[in-house]
């Protein structure tokens, strides 16, 4: 089967909304702020009485930079089912929101589910909703700064990276090669410290062991006996390597 | 009257039990109140044992999925998605693969027998939600029995999800194209075991519970919803359809082949807690009705995934013989699909109501947003209206015949 996978024009796509493939899952309108309140009015009117959801992306780059994207749901009558009334529909409203101005025109008079939804959309975008009656965070907290689902909006917060921090609480941040340094450093060489010291024992124990063979075999003599045990503990010591006993 | 004495507020609300005049008192039940459900908060305003102003404060278990979907791969997004609605995560997966598979426009294309697993996982997901709701909406009101009743069920349910996608709790089943692997042995048996075991199971939990007195008590007349009121607070699902408006996504919007299975969309027209709890039983038997139906679909051995490796993994045991399966292999998993730009809405009708997915590309192999659209955060809102005039005790009673869920209320 071939791929039905098309690749995209170009890297990526500015505005997704004006390439969209054709997808019949509900009729699409653009509107500009100042337009929203009638147009939701008059598809309210029109009988789309279920506001579904309310939520925010954002285009960099693009002008408008905001959108705010209600979806609205046109229901079977009350006390009714779906096959007596025919299908219900779903239309989209996609009101673009300039970077400098955000702010749009509030739809809690129209419906007063869309409280939560602007809030949220406040709280993590920055667009503020006018006449809403209770404009405050939501999901963060009510000293948050910054608007987290903005793309400038760093993955793990700005807290984050103006605090500084050790470079041995995260491996990540240490860089492949680099030194260690700090308490890292001070555990490597009681580490080391700890390593030297078995050795020395041992060292010492097999240089008795050797004085002892060398006095027994004239052989031996020269070879074991010409060595220093401490000389042997100054070698340096490949903590890695498993053949350190010598 | 005692001298009022109003604390510092916080964050605009008050946090303390505070005495006040006219016998009104405000205080905060929650966040870490073991019958709200999850990290809710509600400011109550009461005078003697009737509320008066009820404003619930959620975020506390704001996670930030939506900005983390944002920097996953399109595949990798599902295990966070997952994770917000945590009662029936293949619901979550489900939604949004759906929406991801029409901006491939592969949509039409879905192997039959991955579309009936993923209503069969769908309809347990809502059998097994619904026993936790049921379950802890007993415990809410003194009914323990039932709770062990229920969590059993339902931990039958999650031992079919753990055999067919490795996990009980997020099993990250459903894939692009299909699922993660095809039923293992022996699933369809155990499947039959849960459907032998349900309506015994049932019918013993509604002999306890439905006709109880002091259940019907506390939950007859308790949170009344009109259906106007319903539609203005954008409610879906059991809730709204307690209120007699019977709209179901299944039914209005068919996905995943909904309209080959025959059931019925249960409503009452009471629109009280009673009706929720009756709507929500009933849904129960209905899911049982067409997962038996897939059930006898399930026998027939088919494909189960799309055979188009730009975006569906190649068979494993291909990989070590076909160049062109490892190539694919190790493409997919360094830096995935690419997925058209565009943007698509994509409901379902999850165990709280419509769950819905606002899923723009911008033609990389990221999403460029995930919006959802959280049944719970709108059936929740609704708490600020109902409550007003009922007793404090009851609060207890409305919130767990809302049924929230707070990864999903929050995110």
């Amino acid at each position: 089967m071939p791929s039905s996978q098309t690749p995209p024009a170009g890297a990526t796509a500015l505005d997704p909304t004006a390439v969209r493939p054709d997808i019949a899952d509900a009729r699409v309108m653009r509107i500009v702020p100042a337009e929203l309140q009638a147009t939701l009015r008059r598809l309210q009117s029109d009988g789309f009485s279920m506001l579904l959801d309310i939520g925010g992306v954002d285009y960099p780059g693009r002008e408008p930079r905001f959108d705010v994207v209600y979806h609205l749901l046109k229901l079977p009558q009350a006390e009714a089912t779906i096959g007596e009334v025919g299908q219900p529909q779903r239309v989209r409203v996609l009101c673009g929101v300039p970077e400098d101005a955000p702010a749009v025109p509030t739809a809690v008079g129209l419906w007063p589910s869309a409280d939560w939804a602007e809030r949220e959309i406040f709280d993590l975008f920055g667009i503020s909703f006018t006449g809403h009656p209770d404009m405050r965070r939501i999901q963060m907290p009510d000293d948050w700064e910054g608007h987290p689902l903005r793309k400038d909006y760093p993955l793990r917060g700005t807290a984050r990276e103006r605090t500084p921090r050790p470079s041995f609480a995260l491996k990540s941040n240490v860089a492949a090669g680099t030194p260690a340094s700090g308490r890292t450093a001070m555990a490597l060489q009681k580490q080391i410290a700890q390593a030297r010291a078995r050795f020395d024992t041992h060292a010492a124990a097999d240089g008795v062991a050797a004085a002892q063979s060398g006095a027994n075999s004239a052989g031996a003599a020269t070879t074991a006996g010409e060595a220093e045990p401490n000389e042997l503990a100054e070698r340096p010591v490949n903590l890695k390597s498993k053949d350190n006993t010598l | 009257m005692s001298t009022s004495v109003v604390p510092e507020t916080a964050g605009g609300y008050h946090v303390d039990v505070v005495e006040s005049d006219n016998n009104r008192m405000v205080l905060s039940m929650g966040p870490q109140h073991p019958s709200t459900h999850g990290v809710l908060q509600i400011v109550t305003e009461i005078e003697g044992e009737v509320v008066t102003k009820a404003s619930p404060e959620i975020g506390y278990l704001h996670t930030g999925i939506e900005k983390s979907a944002e920097n996953l791969f399109w595949s990798q997004a599902s295990t966070v998605i997952e994770r917000m609605d945590y009662l029936s995560p293949l619901t979550n997966a489900l939604c949004y693969y759906l929406a991801v598979e029409k901006l491939l426009g592969i949509d039409a294309q879905i192997p039959e027998r991955a579309n009936q697993v993923r209503v069969l996982t769908s309809e347990l997901s809502r059998i097994a939600s619904h026993c936790v709701w049921l379950g802890t909406g007993g415990i809410d009101l003194g009914a323990l029995t039932a709770f062990f009743y229920c969590f059993d069920l339902r931990e039958r349910i999650l031992d079919l999800f753990e055999s067919a996608g490795g996990a009980r709790m997020h099993p990250n089943y459903i894939r692009v194209g299909g699922l993660a692997q095809d039923l293992p042995a022996g699933f369809l048996e155990q499947l039959d075991g849960v459907i032998a075991m349900y309506e015994p199971r049932m019918r013993d939990v509604r002999r306890l519970l439905q006709k109880n007195p002091i259940l019907q008590d506390r939950m007859i007349d308790v949170g009344i919803i009109a259906p106007e009121e319903a539609v203005a607070w954008s409610l879906t699902g059991p809730v709204l359809r307690a209120t007699g408006i019977a709209y179901d996504v299944r039914k209005a919007f068919p996905y995943s082949g909904y309209d080959r299975y025959e059931f019925d969309t249960p409503t009452r027209t009471e629109g009280d807690a009673y009706a929720r709890f009756l709507v929500r039983l009933d849904e129960m038997d209905e899911s049982m009705r067409i997962i038996r139906q897939v059930r006898k679909a399930l026998a027939e051995p088919g494909p189960w995934q799309l055979t188009d490796t730009k975006f569906a993994p190649p068979p494993k045991e291909t990989i070590a013989l076909s160049m062109e399966a490892l190539i694919h292999h190790f493409k997919l998993v360094s830096e995935s699909f690419r997925v058209p730009p565009g943007d698509v809405y994509q409901a379902v009708e999850g165990p709280r109501g419509e769950l819905g997915y606002y899923v723009v590309s911008n033609g990389d192999n990221r999403p460029w947003r995930v919006r959802t659209r959280p049944p719970s955060l709108y059936n929740l809102q609704v708490l600020k209206k109902i409550a007003l005039g009922e007793l404090i005790a009851d609060m207890v009673v409305m919130i767990g015949s809302l049924d929230p869920v707070f990864g999903e209320v929050d995110r």
